[in-house]
């Protein structure tokens, strides 16, 4: 396709209210410039996007302002200052996994390396709002699959996506692949900002959406689905009832790609989601063998990150951390459920949280392993 | 003819003694009252002439003139009605001058004579104390509490007229007040289980410390906060008589007796406008929700839901024991010393309390907890996570410790307090904990990790002392050092008013 071409398309991308559905409509049988053309309302609307602007009575208006503020130029040198690369669907960068994908982006946003997604690849997702476990869970799978030479497939969101990202970034041998919901050059979140360029630096991040695009909440849905497909299996880690992650692994299922899910205790909220998916008959991924074994690969062990040189605790700090393995644990539960005063289980869970053994947030303390830094 | 009658107004939460002064003579008719009456003693012309006639007495068809003194001083309030009636009646020469010496009046009139209750006769009759005073029934007991001279309560303006053509002694009113038992205190034994909640009230108490509980909707912190009086000992004398005073400005009822003993507690709803929080409104200078609360607890439920400038207002008086309320020409002090107790939910869904429970988006958490601006978060001490009860212990029917058996605790532990250093230990200054709560190296070690791993303050250093000093008071530890498992408890009790999110830093 010739610069002008794609320029035109990555403008198409940026319109108000665009989606993937709406954008394939738009380039069915037709070139960019005359998809743009018709998007504008310079000429008469196709009948399948009639229908639309009938069904959505302002869209015919959104697009036109939209025509007449986006310059495809602009785009295209926005893109270029960044960095991004806009791939379109017959490149020899077009993602491989997305050639014959039933929803298939009619054109994708690349910073980075594509060759990345060479390797053997895992989704990784999970809630923005996980138990301090399931961030460590997410940064073990990260480090210890791409210390087996997987390339890990996440979204960057803050919560699991981060965690499995970081583990990876922190093996630094195969680099990670992200997927996201905005557009380039401006990270979302704002957190994540040195995790987003970490990534773009040693891997991928592949938008649907031009940069500029703003993250908003019906483009997550969409971002999940490209995600999946490009994961060979995907593991949910934590998930509560209702939760995205669900939706990446409904789109993986659609596509014949294998959903892991981390078992979790079924009091906690955060791992209903999880539980509810291993039985509608998900595999439990007990650890990253699991997931090794499932890719056909076999490299046990080789990706622990360190052995344990932290003291063994005794006595009461003993009793305080086998109960926070099994659950998150606070002052009030551990006086509780060993009844002791309220001081002396305070000041065991201060002494393992200060010998590295427990970690602290808003009271609540869950154990900590090699991982904790990364969660 | 002249007549000086004294009478009072109610102003802030103090009564100011005014001279009604009433002069009739020759002129036109007409009835003028002078000395910066405000609308509401204006009106009081048409009820006074209406109660003399229906009384049986002769309106004067001559010219009267009241004058409040001093007259640089604007009045509000419908007491005076009483003055005026009975300055009148002398003046004309239909009662005695020398019956109504000495004697101070204070009453609202109707129509036909009846003498009706005002707010604040308690302040107003303090400042008339060396008087004999005639009050309306219902009051009697209000100006009883702080009168050292004969209160005379009455319910009609004939009983005053018999009375001071000597046809009839002064009336013997059956003065007790029905209805205003006040219910007792709820009791702590009702709350089940939340050791950690049920300490911190315990703590609040005996420190005086100020207190939020965060914690999902349906963890009993309405509850646990209106058992926070009863814990409270009862009040001193003159704490007494100043509560009484406020109660009585601000029309709270008071009990039988008069005197309020026991610690109020207020309870504001959150739509409250910020006058009625803080004082102020007519030209009266009402007290306000933080006032009535002296001496008390000060209740706010859904702490972010209240108007941010509310939240702001109360800023002041929680420093300072007092609230002035400005006009432009006129202000009033009144005293607001309350302990403060707060209830959130850690977020918008109200399940953030617990690790991966919250299903709130970033913005929406920022947003909510932002509310509560971190200048009002520093005045709270405590700062207690609750969780919802265990059902076992709802259904098990067990009885928690009672308040009577904490109380004595909280006594004892205030009695230390006040014998050490004079005053609570919410009030200790930086400089007083170096003194009077020294630590173990042991528990200044696990503060100084707190502080270098950034999630203690300088402000929270104190604060965490203060609220150690007092732990250690109630458990009446041997020696004045505080050891490291009560620093590692005041430390639990200062837990994050955000949820808790598994990457966050706890402030």
């Amino acid at each position: 396709m010739s610069p002008d071409g794609r320029a035109h398309l990555a403008a198409l991308a940026g319109f108000d209210q665009m989606t993937t559905a709406r954008l394939n409509l738009l380039m069915s049988g037709r070139s960019p410039s005359e998809a743009l053309a018709m998007a504008r309302g310079d000429v008469p609307p196709s009948p399948a996007i009639a229908g639309e602007f009938h069904r959505y009575g302002d869209l015919r208006r959104r697009w036109a302002e939209s025509g007449r503020t986006i310059d495809p130029g602009a785009v295209a040198a926005r893109c270029a200052e960044l960095g991004v690369r806009i791939l379109v669907v017959g490149d020899a960068d077009w993602p491989a996994q997305l050639r014959d994908d039933p929803r298939r982006p009619a054109v994708l946003f690349a910073q980075g390396d594509p060759a990345v997604l060479d390797a053997r690849r895992v989704g990784v997702v999970g809630t923005r709002n996980p138990t301090r476990r399931g961030a460590q869970t997410a940064a073990r799978f990260g480090h210890e699959l791409a210390a087996a030479g997987v390339c890990v497939v996440s979204g960057l969101a803050l919560g699991v996506d981060g965690a499995a990202h970081r583990g990876a970034l922190d093996a630094a041998t195969t680099a990670p692949v992200a997927v996201v919901a905005n557009g380039h050059g401006s990270p979302y979140p704002k957190r994540h900002r040195a995790l987003w360029e970490a990534v773009a630096e040693s891997g991928l991040i592949l938008s649907e959406w031009p940069p500029g695009t703003a993250p908003d909440p019906f483009r997550f849905p969409q971002r999940n689905r490209i995600l999946a497909a490009l994961s060979e299996i995907v593991v949910v880690v934590e998930s509560r009832i209702r939760g995205g992650s669900l939706i990446t692994a409904r789109e993986a299922a659609e596509r014949g790609i294998d959903v892991f899910a981390v078992p979790g205790p079924i009091d906690e909220r955060a791992a209903v989601g999880t539980n509810r998916l291993l039985l509608d008959g998900a595999s439990p991924a007990a650890d990253t063998d699991t997931l090794l074994v499932a890719l056909g690969l076999d490299t046990r062990r080789a990706g622990r990150r360190c052995f344990d040189a932290r003291p063994r605790p005794v006595g009461d700090a003993a009793v305080v951390l086998r109960r926070c393995q099994q659950a998150a644990q606070c002052v009030e539960s551990v006086a509780v459920g060993e009844e002791w005063d309220l001081a002396r289980s305070a000041i065991a869970l201060a002494r393992l949280e200060h010998a590295g053994w427990l970690v602290e947030a808003g009271g609540w303390f869950e154990a900590a392993d090699e991982y904790a830094d990364l969660a | 003819m002249f007549a000086s009658i004294p009478s009072a107004v109610l102003f802030g939460a103090r009564g100011h003694r005014v001279t009604v002064e009433v002069h009739v003579a020759k002129g036109l008719p007409g009835f003028h009252v002078v000395g910066l009456p405000d609308e509401s003693i204006r009106e009081a012309r048409d009820r006074v002439r209406a109660a003399v006639m229906s009384s049986g007495a002769t309106w004067p068809d001559t010219k009267v003139t009241v004058n409040l003194a001093p007259s640089q001083q604007r009045k509000s309030g419908s007491g005076l009605d009483l003055a005026i009636a009975v300055g009148v009646l002398a003046a004309s020469g239909q009662v005695p001058v020398e019956a109504v010496a000495r004697l101070a009046l204070i009453g609202e009139l109707g129509l036909d004579g009846s003498v009706r209750s005002v707010t604040g006769v308690a302040p107003m009759a303090g400042v008339l104390a060396d008087l004999d005073i005639v009050v309306p029934v219902e009051r009697a007991h209000e100006a009883w509490v702080v009168s050292d001279a004969r209160v005379r309560p009455i319910r009609h303006l004939v009983e005053l007229i018999d009375v001071f053509h000597d046809r009839a002694p002064w009336p013997d009113h059956d003065v007790r007040v029905v209805g205003l038992d006040r219910p007792h205190d709820p009791d702590l034994a009702d709350v089940v289980g939340q050791p950690m909640a049920r300490r911190a009230l315990e703590i609040a108490a005996a420190g005086g410390h100020h207190c939020l509980f965060v914690g999902p909707p349906g963890s009993g912190k309405t509850m646990l906060a209106a058992r926070l009086p009863g814990l409270l000992p009862t009040l001193a004398r003159d704490d007494a008589l100043e509560v009484t005073m406020i109660h009585s400005a601000a029309g709270v009822s008071l009990p039988p007796e008069g005197l309020v003993t026991r610690p109020p507690y207020r309870a504001p709803h959150h739509t409250s406008s910020e006058t009625s929080i803080v004082g102020g409104g007519s030209h009266s200078l009402r007290p306000g929700e933080i006032s009535i609360a002296h001496c008390g607890v000060l209740f706010m439920d859904e702490l972010p839901e209240f108007n941010p400038k509310v939240m702001d207002t109360i800023r002041q008086p929680l420093e300072d024991g007092e609230v002035r309320v400005g006009r432009a020409t006129q202000h009033a002090t009144i005293p607001s010393r309350f302990q403060l107790v707060a209830a959130m939910n850690p977020c918008p869904c109200g399940e953030g309390g617990r690790p991966g429970g919250c299903e709130c988006g970033e913005a929406r958490v920022a947003k909510y907890s932002g509310r509560v601006s971190g200048p009002l978060l520093d005045r709270f001490d405590l700062r207690v996570r609750v969780e919802r009860p265990v059902v076992d212990d709802l259904l098990s029917g067990a009885r928690g410790e009672s308040s009577a058996v904490v109380a004595a605790r909280v006594a004892a532990a205030r009695t230390r307090a006040i014998e050490r250093q004079g005053s609570v230990n919410a009030a200790l200054s930086a400089v007083d904990l170096d003194v009077v709560a020294p630590l173990h190296p042991a528990a200044l070690a696990l503060l100084r990790n707190e502080i270098e791993r950034g999630r203690l303050s300088g402000r929270g250093y104190h604060r965490v002392r203060r609220v150690a000093r007092t732990i250690a008071d109630l458990a009446d530890l041997p020696g004045d050092e505080i050891d490291d498992a009560t620093v590692a408890l005041a430390l639990e009790m200062r837990t994050s008013a955000r949820p808790v999110r598994s990457s966050s830093v706890v402030a």
